[in-house]
């Protein structure tokens, strides 16, 4: 719907600026019509509220009393200079995208690939794996969160079944990292299965037929026609899931809450601690422009990559 | 036909703006209770409002107790803040000073028969500012311990009452009474923490009793002094506890109290309402001493007014309305009194349907010596700073000295942080 919205923008903005139309004839006026409810939503819920973070990351500014001054570019030289624990929060927000990215996506791949197959009850496995990206977050972290119990856990009392004693999942440090990793892993690779599924479903059986009378073996075909075919959906997904990991808040708040010993303290916990637990909204505002940055460098680097790939 | 519109237009617009005039006047009250018997009793008294007030609508709006601050922060931050709610003692420094609380001294004096000197002027203290009053408290409750007499007397012990008795009810017994009646078998542990939060959002309501009752706290003055010896050695019998007792309800697990789980734990009494279909016998008693003797603590709560709120004075009425005596007899059936006159009354005594007047009597005990949790202008920001820090703690192998020290650091810049 964005995209529509978006591409519909852009064209009124290209005709504007070639001049081939006038910006209120009939055809131009009705397209902005149509899309003026949600460029309406956009520029209120969207783009004012991100131009104003730039403006609030430069005070310092307390929820609770109101008390804002201008204080330039003091946030980020504390942040940078001063706040040991802000570089701790960058790791963790890179180990949890670094560890969540590739598995999320060679899982949705390997799955897509399996569930491409024509066998009995195919419709019920891809239902079963789409189901949790339906769930509601905050009850899928909760769920995790009883089965991740040290003694009465379902998931050690299964471990405990083939003699494996499992460890206390949330409350230890490396391991919380990592049962958030997988849970939410397992809470979305649906999504990038169904994207991967329609990209394997659109490509034309005949470049299969032929490479296959070429005689060519089945990893020569995934790998020499099947994975160049997917590049673009790869690029989708991937940009979409790095984006998606770097902005987790739901699943850290309710599964961990940072921690133990913030061991899952990721940049968009960290902001809203420091904004709602700290009452530092200036502050706060300068990390979520750091990690809109950091998102934005890490977006346009793979688009960069692939582009240099193709 | 077009004057039939006009006038029918005409007409639904009149009645919109009569509407208008006379529309209910809403008043948000936020409270981090679910409980059904509280939030009845709450509504007993929007009702009761409702007869000198009749156009006044009072919803009653729950937050949960680990998101309260950080909800009603964003709401105030946001220009929509409640009209009123509860407001912990530890967090009305922060809201004092920011100045988003209203002083309702004004309307409390001109309220008829309002009796304010009846308030006990320890309870006030915190809500108090020269001549200002932020917020009367509504609950003066103690840290009591609960047990599970059924698997006393199956066990044959003394109860924690029968101990204190004898001059023998202190951390130590606690200890080993909890290690008695764990059975892991039945998947029942000797002891359980706060509401079971004791590993995360009231880790302070761990350390604090134990530390002061061994002759520590948390700090002093400007100075943190939870790394002090009698501060780690209070704090090492609860890891005992846990780690070589294996009696506690440890880190990562649940063991509900009040599902017959867990033999003991500690809370305040308005949580009695929990026990209404308990399959057990159960009791209160006082908390056990340390090396120090008897530390009671009480944890604190009031109603305050947003300074901020569109009903502001029909706010602070309802504020009056349910402190004055008579609400404050109705509210001690669960939330212990601030008023010298109903702390002392028979009444109170009687008044909780599910404690005899022998244990209402410990309550008022524990009221008359008990002192407050810490408090801080800078007290969510020490809280913060200091919960990964103290996750260290509930490890077998943490050096409790040393995490102590770590977050004494972190304690000690938000001290002197002005």
């Amino acid at each position: 719907m964005l995209s529509v919205v978006l591409k519909t923008f852009g064209d009124l903005m290209s005709a504007l600026v070639s001049q081939k139309k006038n910006l209120f004839s009939g055809e131009t006026l009705s397209g902005w019509l149509f899309i003026s409810p949600m460029m309406f939503g956009f520029l209120c819920f969207f783009i004012i509220p991100v131009i104003a973070i730039f403006g609030y990351s430069v005070t310092e500014w307390n929820i609770l009393s109101q008390d804002s001054t201008f204080v330039g570019l003091q946030n980020y030289q504390e942040i940078f200079t001063e706040n040991e624990e802000f570089w701790l929060v960058v790791r963790n927000s890179l180990v949890f995208a670094g560890g969540l990215v590739p598995l999320n996506i060679a899982l949705a791949l390997v799955l897509a690939l399996a569930l491409n197959q024509k066998f009995t009850g195919v419709v019920f496995f891809r239902t079963v794996y789409f189901a949790p990206v339906i769930t509601a977050g905050a009850a899928w972290a909760i769920v995790w969160s009883f089965l991740l119990q040290k003694e009465s856990g379902g998931v050690n009392q299964l471990l405990a079944l083939i003699g494996i004693d499992g460890p206390n999942w949330l409350r230890e440090p490396n391991w919380a990292m990592f049962a958030v990793i997988m849970t939410r892993v397992i809470k979305n690779v649906g999504l990038n299965m169904i994207l991967y599924l329609a990209a394997l479903q659109s490509i034309s059986p005949d470049y299969v037929e032929a490479s296959s009378l070429d005689g060519a073996t089945p990893w020569q075909r995934f790998r020499h026609i099947i994975w160049p075919l997917l590049a673009p959906t790869t690029l989708v997904i991937s940009i979409v899931t790095v984006v998606g990991s770097l902005k987790v808040f739901d699943h850290i708040y309710l599964m961990t809450g940072g921690g133990p010993e913030s061991g899952t303290l990721v940049l968009a916990y960290y902001i809203y601690e420091r904004a709602f637990e700290f009452f530092e909204i200036g502050y706060a505002s300068a990390l979520a422009v750091i990690l809109f940055v950091l998102t934005l460098v890490l977006t346009v680097g793979q688009w960069l990559l692939k582009q240099k790939e193709q | 036909m077009i004057m039939r519109f006009i006038k029918l237009t005409t007409a639904a617009l009149a009645l919109g703006m009569t509407a208008g005039v006379s529309q209910a006047d809403d008043l948000r009250f936020t409270v981090w209770t679910g409980s059904e018997a509280h939030l009845s009793m709450l509504n007993e008294f929007a009702d009761g409002f409702k007869a000198t007030h009749p156009n006044t609508n009072i919803t009653f709006e729950t937050i949960p107790f680990a998101d309260y601050v950080q909800k009603i922060s964003l709401q105030i931050g946001g220009g929509n803040p409640p009209d009123m709610g509860w407001m912990l003692e530890g967090t009305a420094p922060t809201f004092i000073q920011s100045n988003i609380l209203a002083d309702v001294s004004d309307t409390l004096q001109a309220t008829a028969n309002y009796n304010f000197e009846d308030l006990s002027p320890s309870a006030m203290g915190l809500w108090q500012k020269d001549d200002a009053v932020y917020g009367v408290p509504f609950s003066t409750s103690p840290f009591v311990i609960f047990y599970n007499q059924s698997l006393l007397d199956a066990a044959g012990l003394d109860n924690p009452n029968e101990l204190h008795a004898k001059g023998e009810w202190t951390w130590g017994a606690l200890r080993d009474m909890a290690d008695t009646l764990a059975d892991a078998e039945q998947g029942i542990y000797g002891f359980e923490t706060m509401d079971g939060q004791g590993y995360d959002g009231r880790v302070w309501e761990v350390l604090v009793p134990l530390v002061r009752s061994y002759g520590g706290d948390v700090w002093q003055g400007d100075t943190c002094t939870l790394n002090s010896a009698t501060a780690v050695e209070a704090v090492q019998v609860y890891h005992d506890m846990i780690f070589k007792d294996q009696s506690a309800v440890p880190p990562g697990e649940m063991g509900d109290f009040f599902n017959g789980k867990a033999a003991l734990t500690y809370t305040q009494i308005s949580r009695a309402s929990k026990l209404d279909e308990a399959d057990f016998d159960w009791g209160i008693a006082p908390m056990p001493s340390g090396k120090a003797g008897s530390a009671p603590i009480i944890g604190q709560a009031a109603v305050v007014v947003f300074k901020d709120s569109p009903n502001r004075a029909l706010a602070e009425e309802f504020l009056a309305y349910m402190t004055n005596e008579a609400g404050v007899a109705r509210m001690a059936e669960f939330f212990p009194p601030a008023r010298a006159s109903v702390l002392g009354s028979d009444a109170f005594l009687n008044s909780n349907s599910r404690l005899t007047p022998s244990a209402m009597r410990i309550v008022a005990n524990e009221i008359n010596n008990g002192s407050v949790m810490p408090s801080h202008v800078n007290m969510p920001v020490i809280k913060s700073a200091t919960r990964g820090t103290f996750d260290k703690l509930w490890k077998a192998d943490a050096d409790i000295e040393a995490v102590f020290t770590e977050a004494c650091s972190r304690i000690n810049k938000q001290l002197t942080r002005k």
